[in-house]
């Protein structure tokens, strides 16, 4: 008798909404017929606010980019505000920043593709657009610091006619054919998984539409040999393009480091250029994903606070990964006590612009580390929206630290200078941050921004099961 | 069985398990997998449809692309310098260090392109199997595209309806594809 | 013909002999159509000297004194600036064993300038007239440059493919001393010496093995050619 004494009271679990799975896009999946209806109404919708923002950056590129840039190389790179000793100014800070941005897509499209990270889903399609269109900005660049860019294709490996190759010596060799080789393949990595979607808008589409996504969709039906094919290729792609996202950076960051210069001729260099290019690209697709998904019809189905959440998470990570490579950039050239270098250590830290140098650690480091740990913020989307922006100011000024405040103090003291930038450089970066925005709202009205099918495979493999009187998520393989 | 009309039955996407049992029917029926054909919005592997592997050479020719890269690399970066000597600094004129970088990037990039070309290739160029589309299927349906003699339609017709298929008939070849 | 001895052209600055007064620079310029970029460009720091008097105070003012350091392109030996151009603009002579600036190969990356530890290599940030009738003073061996392209200092390579001919056409050796770059003919105090180093017996030989020289910046490994004479404390200016 004593045994059964009371009845339990049931437990009920609270009414959590966080520990809801439904919460999850995967398991609140939906018609694919409705996702379908809701990409391309995402797509189809413009706001007379969307006009005003395309002609206003479609203005801004014109004017802040093509026309400053077309009169400068008319009258000349002086233009700029770089001097001797500081030959590189804002142009290859901006250069290395938007190749720093373009590593976002792949990292979170292949790299989380081939870990078979779930939360990626919704999202790989935005991220490497901004992959395609940073690079696109990016590439800019190296013809826009050209002091003649009018032979610019001197640089391209081609029997002309005095049979005089480029120097495979160099690394802005190095360069220009690892960008050729990331734009190409991040492009198609773009563009392979579009196919099928690409036919679902050439289903529900007539005119000028029809007939542009007939011809992208290159006559895709879903055949299992169209659905085999795609896949060997991406996951070809998937792990082809890591170790090729790798060397861009790496590349870049050789430009500066197998030179001679005091303060760049660091071995560390490589990896502590890649964490920060994915520290700035993955803050840039929060950012992005905060844009869409206030902006665009539907996109608060699909991109959710779970993302924000996990992106938070990989950026606190990043983020302390980064302190670490700059402190073993920084601890061996201050120990190594070369008196060159450590000059400029100090120059950062106490010179005219040592308020960059403090940005960078404010914007890299404090405010993410005291931010990101804590969920509520992490589920907050205008949060991160901020604090990733913050992210990429501090990685522009790490950039801006590298390039022209490590230059203006090298080894010999009568040629110090110092670089301040001019109107025309501002205005050509202003003009490709224009240009990246201006073709990114272009794309996001031209192309279905969320992968229906991947969305639509993973709401498949993921269910809820009843393991006693909890609802469990559970993942089914089913590939 | 080049006179044999195609028919497809289309199947809600919920209802894999009622396509993959229509699939083993149809072949019980006398239909062989070659005149099957089964196209859906998402991809189902051939394990879930019970139906024979596919292959492409998409790996093959990708490899091939990396050769041509590979090939490419080398001349560019031992071959050049002998064309056409100039000495930079104390360098050799062929030293293998740079030369590494070159060629990863070149290999990297014909295995790339290649691999895209494969995928273009293999798809403009004819495929075997009954063709056919329906919109729905980029709707998430699954559509069994499949010719049959005239003699066995009816009682297809009738298992397939029973599994809950919704029937086309005569479905026609559209040009999806300028 | 003898065969002839590849040279190893190299200059030797004595620092206790410079009085920093500048006239190498206006010689350089004026042979090497070296333009004017006018005095705002220059208080900006974009001179286009290929050689410049580096002058630095020592000791506490007002006790001070001034050191002078003319400084050009050190046409090292194992040259920083050359393997990183892109298009070989900056390349190895074999010849003449200096680092030579291909101006028409050009495009402007200023990598190079950025990897020189001494900075001696100048851009051409736009186009620059020379006033009239300055314009009549245009040495027609050295090529004007245009903007966007990098230029430095070549040890006055025309006058040495210039005495090498000549000589050539006399069926003789080089003599010691006979070609002089414009800064080494124009310096009064004789602080700059001008010669072929694969010599022992030249001149510029016998100053560069001195007790009081040394390279700049001789950590670095770039083999200068161009070799420095400690200043012992007998300034001049």
């Amino acid at each position: 008798m004593a045994v059964e004494a009371k009845p339990l009271e049931t437990a009920v679990p609270l009414p959590h909404a966080e520990e809801d799975p439904r919460e999850h896009l995967m398991f609140d999946p939906r018609p694919r017929e409705v996702m379908n209806r809701m990409v391309m109404e995402a797509m189809t919708t413009t706001s007379r606010r969307y006009w005003a923002w395309v002609i206003g950056l479609a203005l801004v590129v014109l004017v802040c980019l093509l026309g400053a840039w077309g009169n400068m190389i008319l009258t000349g790179m002086g233009l700029a505000g770089i001097r001797r000793p500081v030959f590189w100014g804002l142009f290859i800070v901006t250069f290395v920043f938007w190749i720093g941005i373009s590593h976002a897509g792949t990292f979170v499209s292949a790299i989380l593709r081939v870990f078979k990270a779930e939360f990626r889903r919704p999202f790989t399609r935005a991220a490497e657009l901004m992959t395609t269109f940073a690079l696109a900005a990016g590439a800019l660049y190296p013809l826009i610091h050209l002091g003649r860019v009018w032979v610019f294709y001197w640089l391209i490996p081609y029997p002309n006619a005095r049979w005089l190759w480029p120097n495979f010596r160099s690394p802005l060799v190095w360069d220009f054919l690892a960008i050729t080789t990331y734009l190409l393949s991040s492009t198609i990595y773009l563009y392979l998984p579009l196919v099928p979607d690409l036919a679902m808008a050439r289903d529900r589409t007539t005119g000028w539409r029809h007939a542009l996504y007939r011809l992208l969709a290159l006559g895709w039906r879903g055949t299992e040999a169209e659905w085999h094919r795609l896949r060997r290729a991406i996951t070809i792609f998937a792990f082809a393009i890591i170790p090729v996202m790798f060397s861009v950076h790496t590349i870049v960051s050789w430009d500066f480091a197998v030179g001679v210069v005091a303060g760049w001729h660091s071995t560390i260099f490589g990896p502590y250029f890649i964490i920060g290019a994915i520290l700035s690209g993955v803050a840039a697709v929060v950012s992005i994903l905060f844009v869409l998904r206030s902006t665009m019809l539907h996109m608060d189905y699909f991109i959710r606070k779970e993302h924000f959440d996990a992106l938070g998470k990989l950026l606190l990570v990043f983020s302390m990964a980064w302190a670490y490579f700059f402190f073993n950039d920084y601890l061996l050239t201050w120990y190594g006590g070369e008196e060159a270098a450590r000059r400029i250590l100090t120059l950062h830290a106490t010179g005219p612009a040592a308020w960059v140098w403090y940005l960078m650690l404010i914007c890299n480091v404090v405010i993410p580390w005291l931010t990101l740990w804590n969920r509520t913020i992490r589920r907050t989307p205008w949060a991160m929206f901020i604090i990733t922006l913050l992210i990429n100011v501090g990685m522009y000024a790490e950039r801006y630290t590298i390039i022209p405040l490590t230059l203006g103090h090298q080894r010999m003291p009568f040629d110090w200078g110092v670089y301040t930038p001019r109107p025309t450089e501002i205005s050509i970066v202003i003009g490709t941050f224009a240009l990246f925005l201006l073709l990114y709202l272009l794309a996001s009205r031209l192309i279905p921004l969320v992968p229906v099918w991947e969305v639509q495979e993973g709401q498949m493999a993921h269910t809820l099961r009843k393991v006693g009187k909890a609802e469990v998520p559970s993942v089914t393989e089913l590939e | 069985m080049g006179a044999n009309v195609v028919h497809l039955a289309l199947f809600k996407e919920t209802e894999i398990d009622h396509a993959a049992e229509a699939i083993a029917r149809l072949r019980e029926l006398g239909v062989s997998d070659h005149d099957i054909s089964v196209i859906s919005g998402i991809p189902y592997s051939e394990r879930i449809l019970g139906r024979p592997m596919t292959w492409t050479t998409i790996g093959r020719i990708g490899l091939a692309g990396a050769v041509v890269g590979f090939l490419v690399a080398i001349f560019l970066s031992f071959g050049t310098p002998l064309l056409y000597p100039i000495r930079v600094a104390a360098m050799p004129f062929q030293p293998i260090p740079t030369s590494i970088v070159v060629i990863f990037e070149l290999t990297m990039l014909g295995l790339l392109i290649s691999t895209f070309i494969g995928v273009f290739v293999e798809t403009i160029s004819p495929s075997f199997g009954p063709r056919g589309y329906h919109p729905k299927i980029s709707d998430g349906h699954i559509g069994i595209l499949f010719s049959s003699p005239a003699q066995v339609e009816e009682s297809i017709h009738a298992t397939l309806q029973a599994l809950g298929a919704e029937i086309v008939h005569n479905v026609e070849e559209e040009r999806l594809w300028p | 013909m003898a065969e002839e001895r590849p040279a190893k052209w190299g200059l030797v600055v004595d620092l206790d002999r410079c009085t920093g007064c500048n006239a190498c620079i206006v010689a350089c310029a004026l042979e090497n159509n070296v333009p004017f970029v006018g005095e705002d460009e220059v208080a900006y720091g974009r001179a286009l000297y290929w050689i410049r008097t580096q002058r630095y105070w020592e000791g506490e003012y007002p006790e001070v004194t001034p050191t002078f350091q003319p400084v050009m392109c050190q046409q090292c030996g194992n040259a920083p600036c050359e393997p990183v151009c892109p298009v070989y603009a900056s390349v190895h002579s074999e010849e003449e064993q200096i680092n030579l600036a291909v101006y028409n190969r050009c495009v402007g990356t200023r990598y190079c300038a950025n990897n020189c530890p001494y900075f001696a290599r100048v851009f051409n940030w736009f186009d620059y007239e020379l006033p009239e009738p300055m314009r009549s003073y245009l040495n027609p061996d050295v090529t004007v440059r245009r903007r966007g392209v990098m230029e430095k200092c070549t040890f006055c390579v025309q006058r040495i493919v210039r005495g090498r001919q000549k000589a050539r056409a006399e069926g003789r050796e080089l003599r010691d001393g006979e070609v002089q770059p414009a800064c080494v003919q124009a310096c009064p105090a004789e602080a700059l010496v001008f010669g072929d180093l694969s010599d022992p017996e030249s001149r510029v030989s016998q100053l560069a093995r001195s007790q009081r020289r040394y390279h700049l910046l001789e950590a670095l490994g770039t083999l200068p050619r161009v070799t420095y004479l400690k200043g012992v404390g007998n300034h001049g200016g």
